[in-house]
């Protein structure tokens, strides 16, 4: 059934060709510094589910929902973090864009409430824009904890436009920010907030940003203001320059008149930055933050250190002065309300205490983690625990031979076969469906009982370490390993990421500041990460020997680091540098962990079983042509090079779809008994350096180009068998017996 | 400058060099890079605001005001810090 939209008057395309639900609806765009929990408040204003992650650059698109105030249905867009209009990185233009080109009912600036004055001056950039505005104070609760104070009907009336106070994680504000959206009223506001759309930055500059403000006048329409343009310009904003007219380099738009506009915009650009000592983004920066200081004096009250450690103290043994608000109107009766006095006052107290306790003891473990030596054996815990004993010996091992051995092996799949073939006596579609290679037989089996439950249970380990914020710190540890291999830290996260799937970690690579480094962080993801079904998987099958992990583990990480370092070499271009924002630890909640395992879960179920039963497919119409047969003949000739046996030619034919696809071919052949033990170690390397899935290499023509796309895969194909052949090699000849 | 200096008797160094676990304020920033500055300015990292050193290895780990930064040795070389 379809619901019928609701549209507002004035804006309604119903009846219109392609009016789609959502399209047409008045927009609220969430946008803001990474971090801050916009795609937190996004998930709790719109019902829908995006990734919310502790560290800086979980989004790096747009996500579309709706949601319905008061009768009302709006359509809900997140954007990826962005610092200020100005963007660095990639991830950041792609809201900038969206700034240039939606023209949405009202904007929310969500930012830290305790970071007020670092992300203000954003605020005050967004309504030099021109833009609609509600400002959300989110995080409440931690700048709370910390004992800052922010008057927020203060700050209200000095901006001009609605701020509304939320601790979006646990829902708090949401209904007073969803009734601000559906009050708000751009006519009104427009009026309040004149004073901040013209901030001053100073006789020298303001001539330029006036002159430059009056030559666009034929320019593009722009969802923001030509003195915002006209700034953006000045500060010599890619984007900027193409929305303006004769940017497109057609000879119309030059004859058209237009083009003398550009050439002059450009003459004042050039001049405006001669003539100022510092660049003009730093001068308009700091200009603007004098205003936010301002501001902020007058609205926000933090205590120093030493002052809230004493503060906490006094509350705790004064405990007649706690601060207290809730709870004192029901107070009504005399007698009554002394003891109720005494454990309200003890409260906060006592509350304070545990908050500063809370605030050292993340500290302490926070020390922990980054030491640069106890942070090492920290890392290797977190992957032994997490990733070896639980998803490779627990999920890859137990849970999985219980499903594909017993519950499949033993039941499912026999009394599938058995039916079927009585129901239906062709032996052809016998074959397709519960043959050797069946959809029901293989596909279903594969996706249900054998990638499910790894990648259940990995991404389950990963949501928990995602959350608590300990990536952007294993970044900071990282960081002077990975300049070795032409990465800075920052790209830690896109790796890490790549263990879960390298397709989503192969756009992640956008938060990534240079050309370079986005393109060797794509390279060593195509090549040498493996993705957690693949990881899970090989994990379990070698786990029985204590020898054969560390060699695999081994060679892949000479792998990895070889093929980095040589790509820092020989590709051009500057050396990386580091900056990375440190979120405070936080406790990870186990609401948030289970959603987004599961969407996680889901989304790979669904992404792999059409796979799978496409290759089921495949496999048998090339078995019935005899494709297949030559498809591995061919294949066997670099299996049986790097010394395996004929017969596993089809694991490295299976690995073409997907590399987990592979990698189950391969467990299949493990569990048969078919491989020795150097064979599978050899098998494992091949295939974990194997061709990246088709997915992956689809994002990588997405995100690099299909001409960096065929170079990366054409390099991958030969380049993993050869290490296979050299491993199989080495270990033969030193006699190693596995 | 010179007056100020003097006045109050501060030392004005790279991060890179500030003692740590001492509180200053950042005095400006120098990096022939635009990118650079332009990256740590939007990310709030401004003259005149605290700044606390916290560590300097593995990388360096430094508090502005109310949020901690990481950055490397080559960007620690870019801001100025007096205290
Ligand atoms: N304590 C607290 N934590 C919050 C709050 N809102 C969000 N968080 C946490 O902050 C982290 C970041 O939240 P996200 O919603 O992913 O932030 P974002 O703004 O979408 O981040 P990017 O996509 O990187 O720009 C997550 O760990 C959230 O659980 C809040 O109000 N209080
Ligand atoms: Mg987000």
């Amino acid at each position: 059934m379809k619901l019928p939209v609701i549209c507002p008057e004035g804006e309604c395309c119903c009846g219109n060709k392609g009016c789609a639900p959502g399209k047409g609806l008045p927009k609220v765009v969430l946008i803001g510094n990474p971090n801050v929990g916009k795609s937190s408040l996004f998930n709790a204003l719109s019902g829908s589910y995006t990734l919310v992650s502790n560290y800086p650059g979980t989004s790096v698109e747009i996500s579309r929902g709706k949601t319905r105030i008061r009768e009302r249905e709006y359509e809900v867009i997140d954007t990826p973090g962005m610092y200020s209009l100005l963007p660095v990185s990639e991830e950041e233009r792609v809201s900038q864009l969206l700034v240039f080109e939606e023209e949405p009912l009202v904007y929310l600036h969500v930012l830290d409430a305790r970071n007020l004055r670092r992300m203000l001056s954003f605020t005050l950039q967004l309504l030099e824009a021109g833009l609609p505005l509600i400002l959300v104070l989110n995080m409440m609760d931690e700048a709370e904890e910390r004992g800052i104070e922010i008057d927020i009907p203060e700050l209200s009336r000095i901006l001009g436009i609605p701020v509304i106070g939320t601790v979006s994680s646990e829902g708090k504000g949401v209904e007073d920010l969803k009734t601000a959206i559906s009050e708000y009223n751009s006519e009104y506001y427009a009026l309040s907030i004149k004073k901040f759309q013209k901030l001053d930055y100073g006789i020298e500059t303001e001539p330029y940003i006036e002159a430059v403000e009056s030559l666009l006048g034929h320019a593009k329409e722009t969802g923001i203001s030509k003195r915002a343009i006209s700034l953006l310009l000045l500060q010599e904003d890619r984007t900027a320059l193409e929305y303006l007219p004769g940017a497109e380099k057609s000879p119309e738009y030059g004859r058209a008149g237009n083009g003398k506009n550009y050439e002059e915009i450009l003459k004042l650009i050039e001049e405006a930055s001669k003539l100022s000592a510092v660049p003009l983004s730093y001068f308009f920066t700091l200009k603007r933050q004098e205003s936010v200081n301002g501001i902020v004096e007058q609205v926000m009250e933090i205590p120093e250190r030493m002052e809230r450690e004493n503060r906490v103290r006094a509350a705790v043994t004064l405990t007649g002065k706690g601060s207290w608000k809730k709870g004192h109107s029901a107070c009504t009766g005399q007698e009554k309300v002394k003891p109720e006095k005494e454990t309200k006052h003890a409260g906060p107290g006592k509350k304070k205490r545990t908050q500063q306790r809370n605030i050292d003891f993340s500290e302490k473990i926070d020390n922990i983690l980054i030491h640069p030596v106890l942070g090492i054996p920290v890392l290797f815990l977190v992957l032994y625990f997490g990733l070896y004993q639980f998803v490779g010996v627990f999920a890859a091992g137990t849970v999985v031979d219980l499903l594909e051995n017993t519950v499949f092996g033993e039941y499912i799949n026999p009394l599938v076969t058995s039916l079927f073939e009585s129901f239906v006596p062709y032996p052809a579609l016998q074959d397709l469906f519960v043959g050797e290679y069946g959809i029901f037989t293989q596909a279903v089996t594969y996706a249900i009982a054998l990638i499910l439950p790894i990648v259940g249970a990995f991404f389950l380990v990963f949501s928990i370490i995602e959350d608590t914020g300990y990536l952007p710190r294993l970044s900071l540890l990282l960081d002077s390993m990975f300049k070795k291999i032409g990465l800075s830290g920052r790209a830690v996260i896109p790796m890490v990421l790549g263990f879960g799937c390298s397709t989503m970690a192969t756009m992640v690579t956008r938060t990534l500041e240079t050309k370079r480094e986005r393109l060797i962080a794509n390279v060593l993801l195509a090549l040498a990460i493996p993705c957690s079904a693949q990881l899970g998987i090989i994990l379990s099958i070698l786990s029985g020997n204590p020898k054969a992990l560390p060699i695999w583990a081994g060679v892949i990480v000479l792998e990895f680091i070889l093929i980095g370092y040589l790509a820092s070499r020989i590709l051009p271009g500057e050396a990386p540098t580091f900056i990375l924002e440190m979120p405070p630890l936080r406790r990870p909640k186990l609401s948030n962990i289970l959603v987004k395992t599961y969407s996680r879960m889901h989304w790979y179920f669904l992404e792999v079983l059409p796979l799978f039963v496409v290759a089921s497919i495949l496999i048998w119409i090339g078995r019935l042509t005899g494709i297949f047969d030559l498809a591995l003949k061919v294949m066997e000739y670099p299996t049986v090079w790097i010394g395996l046996p004929p017969n596993a030619a089809d694991v490295f034919l299976f690995g073409f779809f997907r590399r987990d696809f592979g990698a189950a071919g391969l467990y299949g052949m493990y569990d048969s008994g078919l491989l020795t033990g150097l064979q599978l170690v050899v098998a494992a390397v091949t295939l974990t350096l194997f061709m990246p899935c088709i997915a992956q290499f689809m994002m990588t023509v997405k995100e690099r180009g299909l001409k960096t796309a065929l170079v990366i895969s054409g390099f991958i194909f030969p380049f993993a068998f050869l290490t296979g052949f050299i491993v199989n090699t080495l270990l033969t000849a030193l006699g190693v017996s596995l | 400058m010179l007056m100020e200096s003097s006045h109050l008797a501060l030392k004005t160094t790279t991060l890179c060099a500030m003692e740590p676990r001492k509180t200053g304020k950042i005095s400006h920033l120098e990096t022939k890079n635009p990118g650079i500055l332009q990256k740590l300015v939007s990310m709030g990292i401004l003259p005149g605001m605290p700044v606390t050193l916290l560590r300097r290895s593995p990388s360096y780990l430094f508090e502005v005001d109310q949020t901690r930064y990481a950055v490397d040795r080559e960007i620690a070389n870019h801001i100025y810090v007096s205290y």
